[in-house]
């Protein structure tokens, strides 16, 4: 046993001496700057709030598809690219109009690339906002902002099995190649079977890239035609289990909102665990009709008063239209990212007024209901509202 | 734009929220400005799939009961914060393996733990009778020391609480030893030294003795919607005193006229203030003062060592509490018993949260989450890590601890992770911009600890129109004492403004 001693009563009256002592010593010289720091030098290596970037090459790749090239804009301020895991997205912001607009967009080149460049492809929605802006405007030498790289549509390995299905829809092929790409390169190690779904043969985006790719089995399925080497239909339960492995296999979707409740049902038919299951975020919900929760309005369309770093604006926003919509169509810069409710990035304040949220993209905290706070990206209107939204980290 | 106000306060940790909502209730203009898009700093919450983790809190200590509410209960209803909490019977429960090692669990309660602590180490009886005296005595005399406003008889207190004076100049190992404790015992004791982030050794016994104060006989309590509840309680009644909060608005500069600071820049605005409150740690004040700093400040502050800051592994279980085995909301696991060595040594100590145990529905029906909280006391931990290598950085942690505790508990956890997360300094320096991403300000080191910060407060970091609250003031670090610390620097700056004796 340590031997017995009776602490001193008066060593307090020291106490103070010791620390002026101590500071008096020390040398006075300015304090190091907090970004020399190792750990701040990482954060803010890997999570840039804004990434400036050129678009340096356009590819077509099919005829309302075309693959960005993107090289970080020294000029601006950007270095060096964020690295990424395949699976990512960044969130692309689109001036217009005096509008700021933002879409996420999966990163579809390989995470080695990136030391280089990123690469998303973009396709054009009729009437959107966005898409057809960038198709027709952005060239070899446009700016374009971005955030750091965001999302956790990613291959864990303590989390998921071995093997992977991934499922794509159309479109949602992007995380997919970078994925495969990473597999194929090995910088990821899994086995990855692709269940590749399109409408036609000549929807199918990189199917050269896919066929020369190793390491990877890919499947194409075509929904709207039959042809021989490929499958036909949709990536259903007895698609999966043709060909998912005899054992555990994770299964990840990407693809249109109808895709996600397609498989959503194939997997309660094949027994997949949950912890087995990823699906990427499914993008704004035009259509929350089709929502089993589905809230009716009173009202085609409701004001929004909006309070923003101390000025106040009003915006029209219709009862099925996500309020970030309208907020961005009536000139508000505010932030967001996934876009489908997940990240919260868009967090703002509702200070009066009644909303619907889907339960199918509430991703909010519970403390976030109940002191009403919302994600605009995944919340309607069901009254007038006031609503608090903080500034665009973006800029405007 | 420029914005004039009474007060501005930077940053929405626990101190700054406290610190707004106590100047905009004296009426004072007030506008809380925070980097991030949410309130709280380390007190927030995040959603992963159909888990919601809590980011940081363990236990709040000295909370009380809704019938007796003690420290941390009043100063929410002071406040005007509605907040319940969730009372954790359990103080913790401690597995130290190796041939000496034990597994003991202690109770809070005086009964209880006495009861709890006498059932493992049955000699120490005398002991813990002087403690449970001591622990008595240290809140008669903090009640004396708060009755005369921090500024007491100081023969008095010699004269009257002796045990306490001495308490305030020795380690924790010293008085333990003075008491009259076992190793066993004592080291048994210690695991809470992890709390104040210095071994106890080293570790301020004052410091300690108040902190296993407020567990034993004040209780442990969880919020039932993580500690992010909290925050937003707070934000909450900043809003209602007519406070304003700016999010997504950092601090870029500080403004100083004739020595004195008068007002903050941020990207595109200038606000203007009588009083500033800093909740961001004086390092990166000073480094967004440009020329005007003083060469005593500069000193303190080159003196200092950075506090402690964490790993955390957040997992999502698809497999409910009971049916895994876990019976414990807190389990500290140590490779030694010796606090120096779980200091010095690599993985020497961890703590796994259930909050399932604590707070049962805190996740769905059939599932449960597991939070591994690693300290980190040496940045070199970082040394060979790039951005490229990090997500194997963060994969190669989780798995070595996971590993650890299912050999330790026999508990199956890997396979059943459905939700995963790590977080590490590199994730606090991004969201709190710390250096190091230090959670704990700096370390709380023999000449650097709770006492001798709170003797000498009067003469540092006392810059005219600009004054500290949080985790790296004189109270050091931890959720109760920030909350504290916001409403201490609130009072002084209110003092100020309105001239009132």
């Amino acid at each position: 046993m340590m031997k017995k001693r009776t602490p001193d009563l008066f060593d307090f009256l020291k106490m103070v001496p010791e620390r002026i002592k101590k500071a008096e010593n020390a040398p006075s010289d300015e304090i190091r700057h907090v970004s020399t720091y190792k750990a701040n030098a990482l954060a803010a290596a890997l999570h840039p709030a804004v990434q400036h970037l050129t678009v340096s090459a356009v590819t077509p790749l099919s005829p309302d598809v075309k693959l960005y090239r993107l090289t970080p804009d020294k000029n601006a301020g950007t270095e060096k690219l964020a690295p990424f895991s395949a699976g990512e997205y960044i969130s692309v912001t689109v001036k217009k109009d005096g509008c700021t607009y933002s879409r996420p967009y999966s990163i579809a080149s390989s995470p080695l690339e990136a030391e280089y460049y990123y690469e998303i492809a973009v396709k054009r929605v009729k009437g959107g906002a966005v898409s057809p802006y960038i198709h027709d405007n952005w060239a070899v030498g446009t700016s374009v902002t971005a955030s750091g790289p965001c999302g956790d549509f990613t291959y864990e390995p303590l989390r998921d099995a071995k093997t992977v299905v991934c499922a794509a829809g159309g479109v949602g092929i992007t995380p997919f190649r970078s994925l495969a790409r990473a597999v194929s390169e090995g910088s990821e190690s899994f086995d990855l079977i692709l269940l590749y779904c399109a409408r036609k043969e000549e929807d199918i985006l990189f199917k050269n890239e896919f066929d020369a790719m190793s390491r990877i089995k890919v499947v194409y399925v075509l929904s709207d035609e039959e042809k021989p080497g490929y499958e036909h239909g949709f990536a259903g339960a007895e698609l999966i289990k043709k060909y998912a492995p005899a054992g555990e296999y994770s299964l990840f979707v990407c693809g249109p909102l109808a895709m996600y409740r397609f498989v959503g049902a194939a997997t309660e038919k094949l027994g997949l665990r949950r912890k087995f299951v990823r699906l990427e975020a499914a993008g704004e919900k035009n259509d929350p009709k089709s929502e089993p929760d589905y809230t009716p309005a009173d009202k085609e369309s409701y004001t929004v008063k909006v309070i923003q770093n101390g000025t106040e604006k009003t915006v029209e926003c219709g009862a099925d239209e996500t309020i970030l919509r309208a907020l961005e169509r009536g000139g508000v810069s505010a932030p967001s990212r996934c876009r489908s409710g997940e990240c919260g990035f868009c967090h703002c304040r509702l200070v009066s007024g009644k909303c619907y949220i889907p339960g199918s993209s509430d991703g909010r905290r519970e403390a976030d209901r109940i002191y009403g706070y919302i994600h605009p990206c995944a919340t309607f209107p069901r009254s007038d509202l006031t609503v608090e939204v903080p500034d665009n980290p973006i800029g405007d | 734009m420029r914005f004039d106000y009474d007060v501005i306060v930077v940053g929405a940790g626990n101190a700054g929220l406290t610190a707004a909502s106590r100047t905009a209730g004296a009426g004072l203009s007030t506008v809380l400005l925070e980097k991030n898009n949410l309130p709280g700093g380390f007190a927030a919450s995040f959603v992963r799939g159909r888990f919601e983790f809590e980011a940081s809190l363990h236990e709040l200590c000295d909370v009380g009961t809704k019938e007796e509410p003690r420290s941390v209960r009043r100063l929410f209803s002071d406040l005007g914060a509605d907040v319940d909490f969730i009372n954790e019977k359990k103080l913790f429960r401690v597995i130290v393996k190796g041939e000496d090692g034990y597994d003991v669990t202690l109770l809070s309660g005086e009964k209880d733990f006495r009861r709890s602590f006498l059932s493992v180490c049955p000699d120490d009886e005398k002991s813990v009778d002087r403690l449970l005296r001591l622990l008595d005595e240290t809140g008669r005399a903090i009640e004396y020391n708060d009755r005369k406003n921090g500024k007491p008889n100081k023969l008095y207190m010699v004269l009257k609480y002796p045990d306490f004076i001495r308490s305030a100049s020795h380690s924790i190992d010293e008085m333990l030893i003075y008491l009259g404790f076992s190793d066993k015992a004592r080291l048994l004791l210690e695991t809470y030294w992890l709390y104040i982030g210095v071994p106890a050794d080293e570790a301020n016994s004052m410091h300690y003795l108040e902190m296993l104060r407020g567990y034993i006989n004040g209780g442990a309590g969880i919020p039932p919607h993580r500690s992010y509840e909290l925050s937003l309680s707070l934000a909450d009644t900043i809003l209602k005193k007519g406070g304003e909060i700016r999010y997504n608005t950092e601090v870029t500069e500080f403004i100083y006229k004739d020595g004195r600071a008068i007002g903050v820049k941020t990207e595109g605005d200038e606000y203007y203030a009588k009083e500033i409150i800093s909740n961001i740690i004086p390092n990166n004040v000073l480094n967004m003062s440009g020329k005007h700093t003083r060469e005593k400040d500069r000193k303190l502050l080159n003196a200092r060592k950075l506090g402690m800051t964490f790993f955390c592994v957040f997992l999502g279980l698809d497999c409910g509490r009971e049916e895994l085995g876990i019976k414990d909301y807190t389990v500290f696991i140590a490779k030694n018993s010796s606090p120096r060595r779980q200091y010095e040594d690599e993985a020497g100590i961890y703590v796994v949260n259930c909050l399932n145990a604590a707070v049962p529905c805190a996740t769905p029906g059939g599932t449960c989450s597991l939070v591994i909280t690693i300290p980190v006391f040496d940045p070199d931990i970082l040394s060979g890590v790039t951005p490229e290598n990090y997500k194997k950085f963060k994969s190669d942690i989780a798995k070595k601890y996971i590993s650890d505790f299912e050999a330790v508990s026999g508990i199956d956890v890997f396979s059943h992770i459905e939700e995963i997360s790590v977080s590490t300094p590199v994730t606090n320096a991004r969201y709190f911009g710390s250096p190091e991403g230090t959670a704990y300000g700096y370390e709380m080191s023999r000449w650097d600890n709770l006492m001798s910060r709170i003797l000498n407060r009067e003469n540092e970091l006392d810059i005219e129109g600009l004054s500290f609250c949080g985790g790296h003031g004189p109270n050091g670090p931890g959720f109760g004492v920030t909350y504290i610390s916001g409403v201490e620097a609130a009072d002084a700056v209110i003092k100020r403004i309105k001239g009132v004796k």
